[in-house]
């Protein structure tokens, strides 16, 4: 037998490949690589390995038994889950329509993510952060002011008097929380002077989503299952996330665990801002004399084709220069905070967020404006002269809930 | 699968020259490398897995790991964005597969002689994301525009879309550097100044320097064409009800002599039954819309405006109707993507199912296409006949020659291959047919390839009878420039030079 044949077959793998062989022969029996110079880890590792023609392949060369799980596990970290490939495909950009059919390599490689976990091969940063999240309910959020812990999951609300519960939940994302204090308590505030009734959660847990994407679904479940259930005691019908990774966890990772039960609304914060501002509930009054751009969030641009709202609701601030790149264009743009990148490779993320201030820098702007808490850190960690504000953060400057620093 | 040349202190060797971080024996590396996008029997896929892969930073680096290749006579086999479609960069005897993918800098821009110096793994869509704020681009421009690499279009001397205005790969890259398959690094270009374009000192080497598949050393370092970007951009697309007329039409605005003509493109009626039953994106055309002639122009909006007043009188004049607006522009525009479209296709009892795209490319003079059109069709058929897994997907037929769109065409006639059912007897008659097709170009006067090269099993057979006495020529040459065998050997039959 050759060096590179596999050994065994074994369950796990072959339910993995019966689920993705076709999609991955879709690609396969294409493999012009279309998605490759778009995807963010690729334009800087260079490597073929950490491609969607890569990713797809290698189900197709576990069916022939070329390659185990355990031969590429370390690769499918190489990820940021922020979707650019997928839209770049043909196969989704052309072929979509008449197959019904769409390039789904983000969750092709968080199903290779689960496998791995499955057979029992970690990545020890994911595993660390995931056993810690179980043990403190949120995620270890790096540098936190306050340790992270239950007890201290809603002192960033300290002072504004926020009931526990109601029909309207704003769900607080774990780096919000406990990094980005400023951002939920934008949020809080803005809501507040719109009328918006609101509560939060009695006991808030991590959404679960970084579990679900380091490939613990058991994980990612339980804490699901415990903020749905909460959701639920105090009669929640509506929730509110300003986190773009929270609203994918909530719009495509929980109904996938519960099915037609789950009927909670899920508000995007960002879409009911512009919608505040349109209809007036939400004046903005005061000019902010900034000249900045807009880095579209991945998950909000790439995953839920959501780019008009953030533009409008820039648009919408008196005093501001708005200098736009288009959200095609940002397609090949990334924070590199998504997908667990930073926890096993910090080294690329720092690269491409400092790819990303670069092209902003280049614009001659003063402020990089993100509408995702998880880009901000890194982003501002590259930041140079320029300065990285949440969207939220701005908005709450241009209502005059907040002072300029 | 592998060779057993590859040895751990070879790779210990490697990672002194590039570097521990640029060294990959794994598996997945392997694997993930031994193919390219055109159709191969799936169950065969272990036989071209290369032992090591290295992705050197440096034209030095490159030199090194070629001359330790002769040192251990080890096969190289260069690779850039790996969608060559002749399998170029799949290593046939394995070996060390030099991934050029992290070369990707930009050098130097130099808007005074119009030039670019760039390495040899980058893109050009990236490339001209980058000169856009300069008003200039590099206008190579293949269907593989988003993912083939300058490392690639030189080993292949390709075709781009807009030749007929600005000239193909081999017009485009100026000068490049190289390493020989010795090892060696040189300069090659119209003589010896990096930024000459026209030179008459020595031989005319940089020719010899591209596409020859990586048999002939790694370009490591190229000057490449700026052209100012164009202010305006013209297409026109006509339809007509039948072949004859659409293939006069062709030849008639091809020979128009609007200079800013960039190319004219024939889709046969097999095709439009294609792009009809398949393409979710094509726009839909009345039923007796049976050929189509694409047009496209550009330049500065002096030139091109008129000029395209002109290029729809010739149409009309040449029996054509033009499309519209939509279809002209919409259509013209998503080219580049609209050629991966074909990911599948039908059997015979209208069953869709995943097809993998091949695409013949021969180069064919106007006079010769109605003919070889037909041969090719009949050949596809009887393929069809004898196996359910083919599919004929119909012909284009592009403007070929650089800076004039007159003269021969790039003749494609794409195939649909349900590749998962591609066994050995299918793969055995594919080949055949693969030959016949090529013979079918040779006997007309033309040429196997016109952009992706003629290395794949069948074609290759017949390019010493199309080069004539010039094959004894090129055996030649490899054997004095690569004495050892070491850059990519199995490719273009050049094993018999060491006969
Ligand atoms: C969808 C699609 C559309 C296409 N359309 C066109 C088209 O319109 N026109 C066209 O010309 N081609 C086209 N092609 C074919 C292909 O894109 C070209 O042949 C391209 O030039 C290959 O470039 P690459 O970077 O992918 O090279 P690879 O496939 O990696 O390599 C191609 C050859 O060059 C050699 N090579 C690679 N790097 C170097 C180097 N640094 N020095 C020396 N040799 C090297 C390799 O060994 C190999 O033999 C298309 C392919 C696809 C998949
Ligand atoms: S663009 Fe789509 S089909 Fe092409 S290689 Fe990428 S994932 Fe595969």
């Amino acid at each position: 037998m050759s060096s590179t044949e596999r050994t065994d077959g074994d369950n796990g793998t072959d339910g993995f490949v019966a689920e993705w062989r076709n999609g991955a022969y879709n690609c396969y029996s294409s493999g012009h690589k279309f998605c490759r110079e778009v995807c963010p880890v690729m334009q800087v590792t260079r490597n073929e390995v950490h491609t969607p023609t890569a990713f797809h392949a290698n189900v197709v060369a576990m069916e022939k038994g070329l390659l185990d799980i355990a031969d590429v596990a370390r690769d499918y970290v190489h990820c940021t889950g922020c979707g650019a490939c997928e839209l770049r495909c043909p196969n989704t950009l052309f072929t979509g329509d008449f197959y019904r059919f769409r390039t789904r390599t983000v969750q092709l490689v968080k199903a290779a993510r689960a496998l791995a976990v499955d057979q029992g091969i970690h990545q020890p940063g994911w595993q660390r952060w995931v056993e810690e999240t179980s043990r403190q309910k949120s995620e270890p959020v790096l540098g936190a002011e306050v340790p992270v812990s239950q007890e201290h999951v809603r002192d960033w609300a300290a002072g504004l008097d926020l009931p526990i519960g109601g029909e309207t939940i704003l769900f607080c994302d774990c780096e919000g929380a406990f990094h980005r204090t400023s951002v939920p308590r934008a949020a809080a505030k803005l809501l507040q002077r719109a009328g918006v009734e609101f509560g939060l959660m009695r006991e808030q847990w991590c959404c679960g989503g970084p579990a679900a994407e380091m490939g613990y679904v058991d994980r990612a479940r339980e804490f699901a299952k415990h903020n749905v259930d909460d959701w639920r005691a105090v009669g929640a019908r509506r929730i509110i996330v300003f986190d773009p990774h929270d609203y994918i966890s909530f719009t495509e990772d929980y109904p996938s665990y519960f099915g037609d039960e789950y009927d909670f609304e899920i508000v995007l914060f960002v879409e009911l801002l512009a919608e505040l501002i349109r209809d007036g509930r939400l004046p903005l009054t005061h000019p902010v004399e900034r000249t900045v751009t807009y880095h579209d969030a991945c998950r909000l641009n790439k995953r839920k084709g959501i780019h008009a709202a953030p533009r409008e609701v820039l648009r919408a601030i008196p005093g501001l220069t708005f200098k736009d790149v288009d959200h095609v264009t940002q397609w090949s743009y990334c924070s590199g905070a998504g997908g667990g990148l930073p926890i096993e490779r910090p080294d690329l993320t720092a690269e491409i967020s400092r790819r990303r201030v670069e092209r902003a820098a280049a614009l001659d702007v003063d402020t990089l404006v993100s509408a995702c808490v998880w880009s901000e850190r890194p982003l501002t960690e590259q930041r140079g002269a320029l300065e990285i504000m949440d969207l939220l953060e701005i908005v709450a400057l241009a209502a005059g809930l907040e002072d300029e620093r | 699968m592998t060779s057993t040349l590859v040895t751990d202190p070879v790779i210990d060797e490697l990672v002194a020259i590039c570097g521990p971080d640029n060294v990959f024996a794994d598996r997945s590396s392997r694997v993930n490398r031994a193919r390219v996008p055109a159709p191969f029997p799936v169950h065969r896929w272990a036989e071209h897995v290369p032992d090591v892969v290295v992705l050197p930073t440096t034209a030095e680096q490159v030199s090194e790991v070629v001359k330790l290749a002769n040192r251990h006579r080890i096969p190289v086999v260069p690779r850039a964005g790996g969608t060559g479609l002749t399998d170029g960069a799949v290593p046939l005897r394995h070996g060390i597969v030099v991934d050029v993918k992290l070369m990707n800098k930009i050098l130097e821009i130099d808007l005074d002689d119009r030039t670019v110096t760039v390495q040899p793994g980058i893109n050009m869509l990236k490339l001209n994301e980058e000169l856009q704020q300069y008003g200039v681009i590099y206008p190579d421009d293949p269907a593989s525009y988003p993912c083939s690499l300058v490392g690639g279009r030189i080993g292949t001397s390709g075709w781009s879309l807009i030749g007929g205005r600005y000239g193909h790969t081999r017009d485009l890259v100026i000068s490049f550097q190289i390493v020989l398959p010795t090892g060696e690094l040189i300069w090659v270009g119209d003589g010896g100044g990096r930024k000459v374009r026209k030179s008459s000192t020595g031989y005319q080497l940089k020719h010899l320097f591209m596409g020859h598949q990586g048999t002939l050393g790694i370009v490591t370092e190229a000057v490449l064409e700026l052209v100012p970007r164009p202010e305006a951009e013209f297409a026109a697309f006509f339809s007509y009800p039948d072949y004859e007329t659409a293939w006069r039409s062709t030849g008639a605005l091809a020979k128009s002599g609007l200079a800013t003509l960039a190319g004219v493109v024939l889709f046969d009626e097999w095709k439009l039954d294609y792009l009809r039953r398949d393409d979710e994106a094509y726009i839909p055309q009345p039923d007796d819309v049976r050929c189509v002639v694409a047009t496209a122009m550009y330049g500065t909006t002096d030139e091109v405006r008129p000029g395209a007043k002109r290029l729809m009188r010739i149409g009309k004049d040449t029996g054509g109707a033009y499309l519209g607006d939509e279809i002209s522009q919409g259509d013209w525009a998503s080219r580049h993507d609209r050629y991966a479209t074909p990911l599948h296709g039908r059997l015979r009892d209208g069953q869709v199912v995943p097809m993998s795209w091949h695409c013949e490319d021969a180069s064919i003079n106007w006079s010769q296409l109605p003919q070889v059109r037909r041969e090719w069709h009949e050949i596809v058929a009887r393929l069809g006949d004898n196996f359910r897994i083919f599919d004929d997907w119909g012909m284009f037929a592009y403007t070929n020659a650089a800076f004039k769109p007159w003269g021969d065409y790039l003749t494609e006639i794409d195939v649909g291959i349900w590749e998962q059912e591609l066994d050995d007897a299918a793969w055995d008659a594919w080949v055949t047919a693969k030959r016949d097709i090529a013979a079918v170009a040779i006997a007309h006067g033309g040429s196997i390839s016109a952009c992706h090269g003629a290395c794949r099993a069948g074609e290759v057979d017949l390019v010493p009878e199309e080069l004539g006495g010039g094959w004894d020529v090129m055996k030649k040459v490899k054997r004095v420039l690569d004495p050892l065998n070491i850059m990519n050997p199995g490719k273009y039959l050049l094993d018999e030079a060491y006969e």
